[in-house]
């Protein structure tokens, strides 16, 4: 990526595209509240786009509609060619090739580091290679190989000797960096990280965000939740400032940061900065 | 000494005459089986009650299949295992023109009926463990059922060990209704020696005993199995 052609070239290559994205929940009798009015929005292939505004404003929302942890109620996400707002598209299907990582880690606590990592890629490869039908050499390899991936992304992370620990022995740094390379074992296109450091003591926000801009040096496209503010103006390609349920505003981070056009964005960054 | 009496009489029938064989061949033997696999059933359909319960219900499916759990989990809670053996031994079984025998038809109904109260505890179980767990689990690309099978029940049965405990101890005394279809369990086998000499309390002690030293082992079982399952929460 050290080619600024190759990079433009490879930012127009349109991975996400988000038209008239809707969320309302349906609040008591027959009232909702709309959190999400009809966003459009285009994520490129290699792009790291930072997410900030004010609590409240729909940032997680909309992050969850992307995966359809929250099923949209308008709108359409076209990705790989099918619209995952529609329901009767095969979701986990298209969530294996989406990553995410939550605020709250969620590593599964009944399963040690290194079962948290490869559950998924094995189930879901075993199933492909027919179940529980599956030749048993075939299972094996495909177990062997989660292991061997596996292994490889906890040394890359500096935590090989935790391979068999439970998550409620870890700290919350390492928590999140195991959450973050189990994602990474289903080898996304696309990662999405709501507030992924917000949950964590102080100190260990630093080993976090040094994993994710890691993966964003390697190209990995990504959508990110944050109030890392130093953090988005360092890593995005493009900042989208939501408020209000929309994209108030969407540009690259030396322009938002330092020349906000909207006097709402002005206010918000007054506060955060 | 009237009771010293009629304690040796008892001790005759039940020690010298080889009684007891029969205590532990059939009537614990049958009290044990049918509570046992009883509780598997309850388990195993419970669970799948709660699956379905917690779904979430915007499609017609899991509509459907609930209000099926609904009527379901009334009916087996709302009549009593009396009732509900009666109603299958002498009812529903010869009209359906099947015979599985009493013992069988024990087991089943006291699954069924245990299933009902299982789902209420396993659906408690899994509305205990944190959503994020699911959220993982669907994140990844994993269906809702095997992130349900391999994520969440496993922590809900974790979580609610203590009162499947208490629900297995309800099954094994409950089983002393099942000679009103004809099984043989404990309370039988005590009764049939009972009406040897028309003398009831020692047999009848000698019961409550053996259901004393049942439920305590069952309740130590269930503490070990506890701590067992614990052992990955402590650092
Ligand atoms: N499951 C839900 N049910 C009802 N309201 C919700 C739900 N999730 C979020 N909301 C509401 O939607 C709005 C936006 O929430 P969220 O997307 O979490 O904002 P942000 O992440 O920007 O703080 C809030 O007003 C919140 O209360
Ligand atoms: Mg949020």
């Amino acid at each position: 990526m050290s080619n600024q052609n190759e990079m433009n070239k490879e930012l127009t290559e349109e991975l996400i595209v988000i038209k008239g994205l809707s969320k309302s929940f349906p609040i008591g009798k027959k009232k909702t509240l709309n959190v999400l009015n009809s966003i459009d929005a285009v994520i490129h292939r290699g792009e790291k786009i930072a997410v900030i505004g004010p609590s409240g404003s729909g940032k997680s929302t909309f992050l969850r509609c992307l995966n359809c942890m929250e099923d949209p109620t308008g709108g359409s996400i076209i990705f790989n060619g099918e619209d995952l707002a529609d329901p009767k598209v095969d979701i986990n299907k298209h969530r294996e090739h989406i990553g995410m990582v939550f605020q709250q880690f969620n590593l599964f606590n009944n399963k040690t580091v290194l079962q948290n990592i490869m559950l998924a890629p094995i189930y879901l490869k075993t199933k492909k290679a027919g179940g529980l039908f599956a030749k048993r050499a075939v299972k094996k390899q495909i177990r062997e190989e989660a292991k061997e991936k596996a292994m490889q992304l906890l040394r890359r992370i500096g935590l090989e000797d935790k391979a068999n620990a439970y998550p409620s022995t870890l700290s919350g740094g390492q928590k999140q960096r195991i959450a973050i390379i189990r994602a990474l074992a289903m080898e996304p296109e696309v990662m999405l990280f709501d507030e992924p450091t917000s949950a964590l003591d102080p100190e260990m926000v630093g080993e976090v965000l040094d994993l994710i801009r890691q993966l964003a040096n390697e190209g990995m496209t990504m959508v990110i939740v944050t109030h890392e503010m130093g953090f988005a103006r360092e890593v995005a390609d493009r900042v989208l400032f939501m408020d209000g349920g929309i994209i108030a505003e969407d540009a690259p981070p030396h322009e938002l940061f330092s020349n906000p056009k909207l006097p709402r964005t002005q206010e918000f960054l007054s506060k955060v900065l | 000494m009237n009771f010293l009496d009629e304690w040796s009489a008892f001790w005759r029938l039940f020690y010298t005459n080889g009684g007891y064989k029969r205590v532990f061949s059939e009537g614990l033997k049958n009290t044990l089986t049918i509570a046992i696999l009883g509780l598997v059933i309850g388990i195993l359909i419970g669970t799948l009650i709660a699956a379905i319960k917690v779904m979430p219900k915007y499609k017609t499916l899991p509509k459907i299949l609930n209000g099926v759990c609904n009527v379901y989990v009334g009916f087996f809670r709302g009549t009593p295992i009396v009732v509900q053996l009666l109603l299958a031994y002498y009812v529903l079984f010869p009209l359906m023109g099947v015979s599985i025998g009493s013992l069988r038809t024990c087991i089943l109904i006291f699954g069924l009926n245990s299933a009902a109260y299982v789902s209420e505890i396993m659906r408690a179980g899994i509305q205990s463990v944190d959503s994020g767990q699911m959220e993982a689990g669907r994140a990844l690309g994993l269906g809702f059922t095997p992130t349900m099978m391999k994520i969440v029940v496993p922590q809900a049965i974790k979580n609610i060990l203590p009162t499947l405990g208490n629900e297995f101890i309800a099954l094994i005394k409950d089983t002393s209704v099942v000679s009103f279809v004809a099984a043989v369990d404990l309370y039988k086998v005590f009764t049939e020696i009972g009406n040897a000499n028309y003398e009831y309390l020692a047999p009848y002690l000698m019961m409550a005993l053996i259901y004393i030293v049942l439920i305590m082992m069952v309740t130590l079982l269930f503490k070990l199995l506890e701590k067992r399952l614990h052992r990955d929460d402590r650092a």
